[in-house]
């Protein structure tokens, strides 16, 4: 039986590339981010070839998206972030398409692997602290000191504080992270249990795995979202310093 | 349509835009408690590792690590709490 890792093995295609010792060889994630990337530029040409005032199915679909997120950053970062729009937009659409295409059968999940998804995350996380220290300059640093706390617990809260920021990244790529291995693997789980069980048992198997991908299309959109809101988040700590 | 009330329109979307001010109620719950799990775990674990190290480099084993290991837990709580916080500031 087919091991239920096994889809998230990283392949090299066509030649290896080596600079020192870095191995840089195109592998089946890079393939699958290329598709990614291609697939949102069709997307946005063909959904906005024909532009009119009133718009017709296919470019409602891109306004749509537009103004999803839009109305995500207004509302959890305000109008400072708004010069940030283009950033948020290609990190979302990126997540969100990277997590369909993994849905479909045979294909490879780009965010079920951790290096990936940290790599968003610090970058995300170095760009809003150096945003925020251009922005405030050192006061920027009053973040880790909350509003009414008494000098003797500074010292405490301040370490406290410094680890939950050190956190961020963390917890922001795990949870992409996790949430899209986990599914994919329960679905590969059940999916060798319906060939297992037979005629016999293996129908309960297979409904359970109708609905896990129906779930698991739910996930990948909220775990896009969720990744996209909690950059807002951060970037609203950086734009506008209140504690 | 006349000039007149578009201006108004515009106007109008504009000044909303504007004065939109930080809203989490859009945020489903799933998504919520899935923050706060991660954000636990990843406070104690960055805390521990930071532990770890300053032990490696003083070569004090393990009381670094038990300290820090407070330290990321109360900090984790922390952030599940200011999590929650803000799901009822509305």
């Amino acid at each position: 039986m087919a091991n239920p890792m096994q889809q998230f093995e990283v392949k090299t295609i066509g030649p290896k590339i080596e600079i020192g010792n870095l191995d840089i060889s195109f592998t089946n994630s890079s393939l699958f981010m290329v598709i990614t990337v291609s697939l949102i530029s069709i997307f946005f040409v063909i959904t906005t070839q024909k532009k009119s005032l009133v718009p017709s199915r296919l470019q409602l679909l891109s306004e749509m998206a537009y103004q999803f997120v839009a109305k995500m950053i207004s509302e959890t970062a305000g109008s400072k972030a708004r010069p940030f729009f283009p950033f948020i937009l290609t990190l979302f659409l990126f997540v969100l398409f990277c997590n369909m295409i993994g849905m479909i059968p045979y294909s490879f999940t780009v965010t079920s692997h951790i290096i990936v998804t940290f790599a968003l995350a610090a970058f995300i996380f170095v760009g809003v602290t150096i945003i925020g220290f251009i922005k405030h300059g050192f006061g920027y640093l009053k973040l880790f000191i909350p509003s009414g706390v008494p000098v003797v617990l500074l010292p405490i809260i301040v370490v406290i504080e410094v680890i939950s920021y050190l956190s961020r990244p963390i917890s922001l790529s795990v949870r992409l992270f996790a949430n899209m291995m986990a599914g994919h693997t329960m679905l590969k789980v059940f999916g060798g249990f319906v060939i297992s069980l037979g005629l016999v048992g293996g129908w309960l198997p297979l409904g359970f795995s109708v609905a896990l991908t129906g779930l698991e299309i739910l996930v990948a959109f909220l775990q896009a979202y969720v990744f996209a809101i909690l950059t807002c988040i951060y970037l609203n700590d950086a734009l506008n310093l209140h504690h | 349509m006349d000039p007149e009330e578009i201006k108004n329109r515009i106007k109008k979307v504009k000044s909303e835009l504007e004065t939109q001010e930080m809203n989490d109620k859009t945020v489903s719950p799933l998504g919520v408690a899935m923050k706060m799990g991660t954000e636990f775990v990843a406070a104690v674990f960055v805390a521990s590792f930071i532990g770890f190290y300053i032990d490696k480099w003083l070569e004090t084993t393990p009381i670094f690590i038990i300290i820090f290991f407070i330290i990321g837990s109360v900090a984790g709580i922390f952030n599940v709490v200011r999590s929650s916080k803000m799901i009822n500031k509305d």
